[in-house]
């Protein structure tokens, strides 16, 4: 099957998903600090723990290659503190705002469209400067069980190359303390109408594992389908010509009928836009901060902490953290300063 | 109904970005009396079901959650 199409499939999936799970990073790492509640976050790890035994799983059985996305500790780390604040402003993250599209919500619109043309122009457009800033690529030459993807030898670090032990010894231990906390940190009650923390960090994960499958290359992302998605469509409008939209536009093209056919089945579509006009300004600026910062730092929080924390890859645990930190700043700013 | 809770106040958050719905109620719940009613308009179903489970902390209690419309509730808070 052509890989577009493979990619709607896997998109419309993963958007059924998310809005069913109402899962949305901003909230899972806010609440924490906002109102103690880790509902959300517990969905997160638990998708989490099963992309990290599936994706070792599937390159064990040689289906895969491990793909850790670029470490560039800069990009990292101001990209991820960028990422973190915007998202709080945006009202949602990457993919976040993205399956609201297909709720109805006009502001994630808005917030998708600043976000898309921002990382477009990071990467590769008038903003691309910003990268040449922060640096190259860290690499190494280890390659422990010929798990990880090489490019001319060079191996994206991770914490099991880094150290070159068996991967699969970093993947347990991680796998490990995830379902540790997951145990034993008592989850916020809360009455649920679509999927629970348990069934929707289980779908998560699933359906993160048949993406990486079927992309082969890496499993799911945002950020990158969106740049595809702008890109292509402003420098190709001669319709005439075979249009050069990949599995990861597609994804987001499905994640957004993914999410609008489940909303419309649950009774939960419907078109909202806030009263107050600042707030379209707001998740424009929350949209921007975040181009910045997942253009430059080779992902959002899906290609950095659903996809790349289950590879353990040092890249991601920065961005991770970063990311942390600027969200739990404007969270302080915009909620909890009085 | 004639036994309605008649609400004190009323928070309209219909149309509202996440998460200034479950904001607003738990920054009007703090500056109310015990025994007085908060009324709040939601359109939202994340916030349909985080608010009920956040409003304890700020010593309110859900006593209704009503369906007004498509993907459109009334909650009534009380504040203990």
């Amino acid at each position: 099957m052509d890989p577009r199409w493979q990619g709607l499939l896997v998109g419309i999936l993963f958007g059924i998903v998310l809005q069913r799970g109402r899962i949305c990073f901003n909230s899972a790492i806010r609440d924490v600090k906002m109102t103690k509640d880790n509902y959300l976050m517990k969905m997160a790890l638990v998708a989490i723990l099963v992309e990290t035994i599936g994706f070792q799983l599937a390159a064990q059985l040689g289906w895969i290659k491990l793909n850790p996305l670029p470490l560039i500790p800069l990009a990292q780390i101001i990209g991820g503190f960028l990422f973190g604040m915007g998202m709080v402003l945006a009202g949602g993250c990457a993919s976040g705002i993205t399956y609201r599209i297909g709720e109805g919500y006009v502001t994630a619109f808005v917030a998708a469209v600043f976000f898309g043309v921002t990382a477009s122009a990071v990467r590769g457009g008038p903003l691309s400067f910003i990268n040449n800033w922060l640096g190259k690529p860290i690499t190494t030459t280890n390659n422990p069980n010929g798990f990880y993807a090489a490019k001319d030898g060079a191996v994206n670090l991770t914490i099991a190359n880094l150290l070159n032990i068996n991967p699969w010894i970093i993947a347990i231990i991680f796998a490990i303390l995830l379902l540790i906390i997951v145990i034993y940190w008592k989850t916020t009650e809360r009455k649920v109408s679509g999927l629970n923390w348990i069934t929707g960090g289980i779908s998560l994960g699933i359906v993160g594992i048949i993406a990486y499958l079927s992309q082969k290359t890496y499993p799911l992302g945002i950020t990158g389908g969106w740049v595809n998605l702008f890109r292509t469509t402003t420098a190709n409008l001669d319709l005439t010509q075979p249009i050069p939209y990949n599995w990861m536009g597609m994804e987001i093209v499905g994640v957004i009928i993914g999410a609008f056919v489940a909303a419309l089945i649950a009774k939960e579509f419907r078109f909202r836009a806030p009263k107050d006009p600042k707030t379209f300004a707001q998740v424009a600026l929350g949209g921007i901060l975040m181009g910045i910062g997942a253009g430059s730092a080779g992902g959002c929080n899906i290609g950095h902490i659903l996809s790349g924390l289950p590879h353990l890859a040092i890249s991601s645990i920065i961005f991770t953290i970063f990311a942390v930190l600027g969200n739990w700043l404007m969270v302080w700013y915009l909620f909890e300063r009085r | 109904m004639s036994n309605e809770v008649k609400p004190t106040y009323t928070l309209d958050e219909r149309g509202e970005v996440c998460p200034v719905p479950d904001v607003d109620t738990r920054r009007k719940l703090k500056e109310m009396k015990s025994g007085e009613v908060l009324e709040v308009l939601i359109d939202y179903a994340l916030s349909k079901e985080r608010i009920p489970a956040g409003v304890k902390d700020v010593g309110g209690e859900v006593i209704s959650i009503e369906e007004i419309g498509p993907s459109e509730w009334r909650l009534l808070i009380k504040k203990l």
